[in-house]
């Protein structure tokens, strides 16, 4: 049973109960020595012993909601416990012999037991009764269990019957009645007489006879009506019950000795059977074979347990309890970019687009492949041929190598499927996989004929390869870690890391995680270690971000690791999952069940982190500023990398940011958080870190606040702050400190004021001192008059000159004094928004860019509906150019078609000018253009066209000694047809409307006319040669050429005023204002448009033509009336309607229609004759005809076009 | 045993010589080879030093060499320095011993630079069985525009020698042409090669960049012709190629100015450059049909 995956094992005496905790990871095992011991079978611990019983305890039972358990045992006692209060609450007596099995029943207060008395008896363990007894058998009763949903018992008998119980009468008595009636009062006492004799409260339904010996075990089908049973016939036995009849359907035989306990699988249709010939058996359901036997050296088993949720098992022989799982619940799974392919439990092979989030149905069915019951273990894909590589540990370990259909279309059998023997196995290459095989540690290198090419030993004895990047493998040993390199069959590096069980690249290749049970290791991809993690929980899975970041999951939590070892937890788990990829907030992952699943993160704190690590500080503070990265564990951990002031920035908790303030020697903040929290052992510590940095200033509030006199009047000494040293005297006075108005005195050299002070303490030979040591003969007289001695009591020893006080020299207290210097970190420079190019402005003003493109795209549809009614009034001329015969006619040039170029086939395949310029074939291409759009000025397209040729061209080395190998760009990538492949058009419609176009609006806001003229004169010209996909392109290309038209000529006309206005002349005045108002006629964005007409009314008003400024100002309020603008518009028509003349007469008349001739900048009034320019439309006075247009400088006004093409098909 | 197959001695170098690594082969001595398999050791050793610029130093030490593989070796030296003699001393080597495989080998790429594809084509189709023969025949199909063809010549080539790299490159080569899934799966055999630390150099990291360019993938090929410029910054298909790929991904003007003035010095007469020429004068003598009347 190679599949079986203990998962904890204890040594103890025989046990014979067993049962789990429904939610956490606890069993309790009662044992024949009279213990029961509750476990943590996750961590391996034991956490507690139960010693009240006297004697083997058979049976135990947690209960499902309560922090209780039952046992029994063969003291006929049956305890309930509080494992919360760690003692027995309380004990059941009445079995008169051993109690075999207890158990709660799963909603109502009750315990099901049975017992060598032959009985069964119900206990209510809320009021502590025995409510019921059952008797029938007539032997032994060894296990009696209540059905998971139905009102049954089900019990099995020495006596070797089982036997099925209807309970529902007792239920019936037990629920009481909220209201009770008489009559229901004298039913329920009839009832109970009834029960004296008649039991009706538990009456046998069914006895079920086929074992020939005695039964041991049995129990329910959780949801259907079957119920297994052992016996020491050493048969398990499946019986299936209707409403009226209960038959025996099968006998599963198998088990040499008795056969002591059996289940159900909880989920799967599976049975589980334990014997006395030390064997676990699993048999199937379905077709009551065995699948699996597990068998065990010396230990007979005795009792077996499920988990109600989650795929353990346990069970309990001679020398302890084992925790099995019968599978690996991981999902065999392998990601390449963005799909996931992965191992349905139904074994078929699936795939998920991450991008779309979408699961395609099942590609292949894995049925065949190793033994039933027994899912693949790995799955290896291979993208260039579309194969994976399965392996299962089936027959001792067996690969498959299967080829994928192009589309999903159910689960069939794959066809043309490769097979043989080996544990691990890996694709290596494109068309190489390696193959492990542990029992004799060969590594076999294969090709996709399944046919070995190389095969040698592994250097040291290894469990498992992994892929190790191109050409290696990375083959883990249980101590270590190897590169291996394939070609050379050498070691290339080796690190002791202990049981690597996985292997994850980072998507960039360069980085692999290595997880253990309980470590993650990252290494580089030359197997350096970078970092290395410890967990207690087992870790499950990982996953790389994109950033180099790795997520891994373990039981119950997902976490993180960056490259340099720091972690944390990023969210906890309900069930175990395995992460497959992490995309922004969303982590995708595969859940026990093989069903892809998005978990929603919150990726802050490590993208925080990450950010910090790389200072790269504009991301920091967009985290800072859009999210509430609060919590102890982030400032902890920026204190700790010695960052307090970015700390500072998350911390709303006054004491912590003072604290921090502190740390980093902010003292504003320090200060305000001081004020705010306003107690002396803060005020204390403020003191010193600004005394620290010499800002005697806040020390000076600090000591106020404080009230340290003391300290104060020594600050204002040092400071040489005179006049409040004065004022400190006058307090200490008020006070009648007299020591602190000594002292002042002192510092202020105070001579006068100290002898008073010495008198007034009645200090006469103090003050006498004083007095005489400064000379003060007079006052030294008036002493000793006032106290009356004489000079002789004083005994004066011989002293010099009397101190002079130091007189301070520089006012320091006018400044503070720069002890300790505080640099500011760059990060908070660019919180104040000083370092450039990091403030949050940019995005601002990038949000407004897009604004824009908006509106620029609503306008833009505006222009449609404009520019095709005038198409529709363009004159198409006489010539009648019909231009799919001229392509016709390239298609018949060449005939065969192999051995023409792939350039001669792009002009053969193409009517547009662009595909033939990329062919080379710039005759051709111009007289293209020439016919479409009239041009004949060639020089400014010459840049285009050779960017366009070199574009489509790619070189590389083949053989050596030959020239290197030309191939061709083509833009239909898929295509491989001759006679529809073309060639790849530089700069397509997307680049010239997100790039080009943006970049001259930019121009035009920022005023740089000729740069303006120039980028979309450029995008004339782009779109001359241009290819797109469809119609709707095309529309959309035509309105790019009519924006471009109209601001070319608004340039154009602005440029000419501003040259007019250099000139200076008093003649150019009517010119200028005429031009400024053309100006305002082409189409522009209506921020533009805005700007044009307030330089046409600033000129007006400038030349006082108040009728037109007006006008002008109307437009402007017309376009847009809010906004400064707007309100200068709103002053101006206003002054203006005092004076509504114009001084200069211009040729402009603003109720009239007219169009700009682009070469004269003069008016072309709505009927007057002209011509246009067949690819901009822009219109000339007819005298232009003929001439270049003055937008595109390409082409002819007036010749006749049959207009620009720009789909091939 | 096939020397070149995959337990053959030669096949390290022979696979070094065809990636490009001429410095790993130089380092090699022929004389730790089997006697049978030295002299192709040694040829490959001098078309290394060939390749690396030493063909005057080669074609002196080969002077009075007698086997007919080093006379081709020598001839095949003072071709590529531009010895005019050296193409008629070919032809007649070819004329005397046209089924020794050096020969057949040198004497198809002179051949062909000589601009006698055909002729180059009917001594190359003689080989038994050699694999850089079927590769010069793919590539000469190749620039005949005969894809077709070429694509026959490796179907055939992988029944019998599938997987080698000559095969392997010369299938990428003619995927180029055919495009559509081939181009991925020409991708992915540079990308193997590109990606192996044996094997990765700058001609192994441009044919990644250019099968992605391909497909479409330019930052990728951006990245990939990074890398080979660092690897070697006068690498000229890196740098032709990074032209193309400049235009492709919208980069400054200034930016390909620079790849293509190192062009220049590196490879005065690369194709790209040639061809630009040629294109540029041709551009102006087709402008110059039209006649724009320039208004005032």
């Amino acid at each position: 049973m190679q599949s079986m995956l203990t998962k904890f094992e204890s040594k103890s005496s025989r046990a014979k109960g067993i049962a789990f905790h429904p939610k956490r990871p606890w069993i309790l095992v009662s044992l024949h020595s009279s213990t029961i011991q509750l476990w943590d079978y996750r961590m391996g611990t034991l956490i507690d012993r139960f010693e009240e019983h006297d004697g083997p305890v058979r049976g135990v039972d947690f209960h499902r909601t309560q922090p209780l358990f039952v046992s029994g045992g063969d003291d006929y006692k049956i305890k309930v416990w509080s494992y919360q209060t760690r003692r027995c609450l309380f004990t059941l007596n009445g079995h008169l012999d051993y109690v075999r099995t207890v158990f709660f029943h799963h909603e109502l207060p009750w315990i099901v037991s049975s017992s060598d008395d032959q009985t069964i008896r119900i206990w209510n363990w809320q009021n502590r009764q025995l409510i019921c007894t059952m008797t029938g058998h007539n032997h032994y009763t060894m296990c009696a269990q209540f059905h998971p949903k139905e009102d049954l018992i089900v019990s099995a008998s020495l006596d070797q019957s089982v036997r099925v119980w209807d309970i529902s009468g007792l239920r019936k008595k037990h629920s009481a009645p909220t209201a009770m009636t008489f009559e229901d009062q004298m039913a329920r006492q009839n009832q109970q007489q009834a029960d004296m004799f008649g039991n009706t409260d538990a009456v046998v339904k069914f006895v079920l006879e086929g074992h020939d010996r005695g039964v041991n075990w049995v129990s329910f089908h959780p949801t259907l009506p079957l119920i297994i049973s052992a016996g020491d016939d050493r048969n398990v036995k499946l019986w299936r019950m209707s409403e009226t009849k209960a038959w025996e359907v099968d006998t599963c035989r198998g088990h040499f000795q008795n056969v002591s306990a059996c289940l159900f699988h909880p989920h799967q249709d599976l049975i589980l059977s334990v014997g006395e010939d030390k064997t676990i058996r699993v048999w199937d359901l379905n077709k009551r074979t065995s699948v699996q036997s597990f068998k065990r050296e010396n230990d007979r088993f005795w009792v077996i347990a499920a988990h109600p949720e989650i795929n353990l098992f346990a069970a309990g022989h001679d020398n302890g309890v084992m925790v099995f799982k019968l599978e690996r619940e991981r999902p065999a799974y392998a990601i390449h970019q963005s799909q996931l392919f992965f191992v349905t439990k139904e074994k078929h092979i699936r795939m998920y687009d991450f991008t779309k989030g979408a699961e395609s149905l099942s590609m292949v069915s894995l049925k065949k492949v190793g033994a039933p019951w027994v899912p693949p273990r790995t799955l290896s894909y291979n993208p260039a041929e579309r194969a994976v590589l399965i392996t299962s540990p089936a027959d001792g370990g067996i690969y498959e190598l299967i080829h994928l259909p192009k589309e999903p279309a159910g689960a069939v059998e794959p066809t043309d499927s490769k097979r043989g023997a080996g544990n691990s196995a890996v694709f290596v290459a494109r068309n190489r996989f390696a193959v492990f095989t542990a029992s004799t540690q060969t590594i076999d290198i294969k090709d996709l004929s399944n046919a070995s090419t190389k095969s040698f030993k592994a250097p040291v004895p290894i469990n498992e390869i992994y892929y190790g990047g191109v050409g290696q493998l990375l083959l883990c040993a249980p101590g270590a870690v190897i590169l291996f390199d394939i070609q050379q069959r050498k070691t290339v590096a080796e690190l002791p890391v202990a049981g690597v069980k996985y292997v994850v690249w980072s998507n960039d290749g360069l980085h692999a995680a290595l997880l253990s049970k309980h470590n993650v290791t990252i290494v580089t991809k030359n197997l350096e270690q970078v970092s290395t993690l410890h967990e207690t929980i087992r870790i499950k899975s990982a996953t790389w971000d994109d950033a180099g970041v790795l997520l891994y999951s373990t039981l119950n939590h997902i976490k993180y690791t960056l490259l340099n070892g720091d972690n944390g937890i990023i969210r906890t788990l309900e069930e175990t999952v395995y992460l497959t990829r992490v995309k922004g907030r969303t982590v995708s992952c595969l859940d026990r069940q093989a069903k892809p699943r998005n978990i929603t993160i919150d990726p802050t704190e490590y993208r925080f982190k990450l950010a910090l690590i790389n200072k790269n500080y504009s991301e920091m503070l967009q985290i800072i500023k859009n999210s509430n990265l609060v919590g102890q564990s982030i400032i902890s951990y920026l204190q700790k990398k010695g960052y307090p002031e970015i700390a500072l920035q998350f911390v709303q908790d006054p004491a912590t940011k003072f604290e921090l303030a502190l740390e980093c020697g902010n003292l504003e903040v320090a200060v305000e958080m001081a004020k705010e929290l306003d107690r002396a052992k803060l005020w204390t510590r403020l003191s010193e870190e600004a005394l620290k940095q010499g800002n005697h200033q806040v020390v000076e509030m600090c000591y106020q606040k404080l009230r340290s006199f003391d300290k104060l009047s020594f600050l204002y000494l040092v400071t040489g702050d005179t006049d409040k040293l004065n004022r400190m005297a006058k307090i200490a006075a008020h006070r009648g400190d007299f020591t602190a108005q000594l002292t002042n005195s002192i510092y202020l050299g105070n001579i006068e004021q100290r002898i008073e002070l010495l008198k007034e303490l009645d200090l006469y030979p103090l003050a006498y001192v004083a007095a005489k040591a400064h000379g003060l003969t007079e006052e030294c007289e008036a002493i000793l008059e006032a106290s009356g001695m004489t000079e002789e009591d004083m005994h004066i020893p011989d002293f010099g000159a009397p101190a002079q006080i130091a007189q301070p020299l520089v006012p320091t207290y006018e400044a503070n004094l720069p002890l300790r210097t505080r640099t500011q970190t760059v990060f908070e420079k660019v919180l104040l928004g000083e370092v450039e190019g990091l403030s949050l402005e940019d995005n601002a003003a990038a949000a407004n860019g897009l604004d824009a493109e908006e509106q620029a795209g609503a306008n833009g549809l505006g222009d449609l509906e404009g520019e095709e009614e005038e198409e529709g009034g363009w004159d198409m001329g006489d010539d009648d150019l019909d231009l799919p015969e001229q392509a016709d006619d390239f298609v018949n040039v060449g005939g065969d078609i192999s051995g023409s170029s792939e350039p001669d086939l792009w002009a053969r395949n193409s009517p547009l000018a662009a595909d033939h310029v990329a062919a080379g074939s710039f005759d051709t291409a111009m007289q293209l253009l020439n016919r479409q759009i009239a041009a004949v000025n060639f020089e400014p397209l010459k840049p285009r066209f050779l960017e366009i040729y070199q574009a489509s061209r790619t070189y590389i080395q083949a053989s050596v000694g030959l020239p290197p190998l030309v191939n061709y760009v083509r833009r239909t990538v898929e295509e491989t047809d001759p006679r529809r492949v073309l060639p790849i058009i530089p700069q397509d419609l997307e680049y010239i409307k997100t790039v080009e176009l943006r970049k001259g609006f930019a121009a035009m806001k920022s005023n740089h006319l000729d740069e303006c003229v120039q980028i979309f004169r450029g995008i004339l010209h782009t779109l001359m040669l241009m290819a797109v996909s469809d119609q709707s392109e095309v529309e959309e290309a035509q309105r790019i050429i009519s924006t471009a038209t109209e601001y070319v000529l608004a340039s154009s006309m602005e440029l000419e005023r501003r040259r007019l206005e250099e000139e200076d002349s008093e003649s150019n005045v009517k010119r200028i204002l005429e031009l400024a108002a053309y100006f305002t006629k082409p189409t522009l964005e209506r921020p533009h448009r805005q700007i044009t007409l307030m330089n046409a009314m600033r000129l007006a008003v400038k030349y006082k033509n108040f009728n037109h400024a007006s006008h002008f100002a109307d437009r402007v309020l017309a376009n847009s009336n809010a906004g400064p603008n707007a309100q200068k518009a709103q002053t101006i028509k206003s002054r203006c309607a005092r004076s509504p003349t114009n001084t200069v007469d211009i040729d402009y008349d603003q109720h009239a229609e007219f169009d700009v001739c682009a070469a004269s900048f003069t008016p072309i009034y709505a009927g007057q004759p002209f011509v246009q320019d067949p690819f901009t439309g822009a219109k000339y006075h007819p005298q232009y005809r003929g001439e270049i247009c003055r937008i595109s400088q390409v082409t002819e006004i007036g010749a006749p076009a049959s207009g620009l093409r720009l789909v091939s098909s | 045993m096939d020397p070149f197959s995959s337990e053959g001695e030669l096949l390290n170098i022979h696979n070094a010589f065809h990636q490009g690594q001429f410095s790993t082969v130089v380092s090699t001595t022929p004389e730790t080879f089997s006697p049978e398999n030295q002299t192709t050791a040694k040829v490959l050793i001098y078309r290394a030093r060939i390749a690396q610029g030493e063909a005057e130093t080669v074609a002196s030490e080969l002077e009075g060499a007698e086997e007919p593989e080093l006379k081709a070796v020598k001839a095949y030296a003072e071709y590529t320095v531009g010895n005019t003699n050296a193409a008629q001393e070919i032809e007649a080597l070819v004329e005397s011993s046209s089924d020794n495989v050096t020969v057949q080998l040198l004497g198809g790429i002179v051949l062909h630079l000589e601009g006698k594809s055909d002729e180059a084509l009917a001594l190359l189709s003689k080989h038994q069985g050699n694999l850089e023969a079927v590769a010069l025949i793919v590539q000469i199909r190749l620039t005949q525009n005969r894809t077709d063809l070429a694509t026959k010549e490796v179907q055939a080539a992988k029944k019998w020698a599938n997987d080698s790299l000559l095969v392997n490159l010369a299938e990428s080569w003619v995927g180029l042409r055919v495009g559509g899934e081939k181009y991925q799966q020409a991708y992915y055999v540079y990308e193997e090669l590109a990606q192996q630390p044996t094997s990765s150099n700058a001609r192994t990291l441009v044919g990644q960049a250019v099968t992605e360019l391909h497909l479409g993938r330019y930052p990728e090929a951006e990245s990939g012709l990074e890398q080979a410029l660092e690897k070697n910054p006068a690498d000229p298909e890196a740098l032709a190629n990074s032209i193309v790929l400049g235009i492709l991904a919208g980069k400054s003007v200034e930016e390909q100015n620079v790849h293509a003035s190192n062009l220049e010095k590196a490879a005065p007469s690369h194709p790209y450059l040639t061809d630009l020429a040629e294109k540029s004068e041709l551009f102006d003598t087709a402008a110059a049909r039209y006649t724009p009347k320039i208004g005032a």
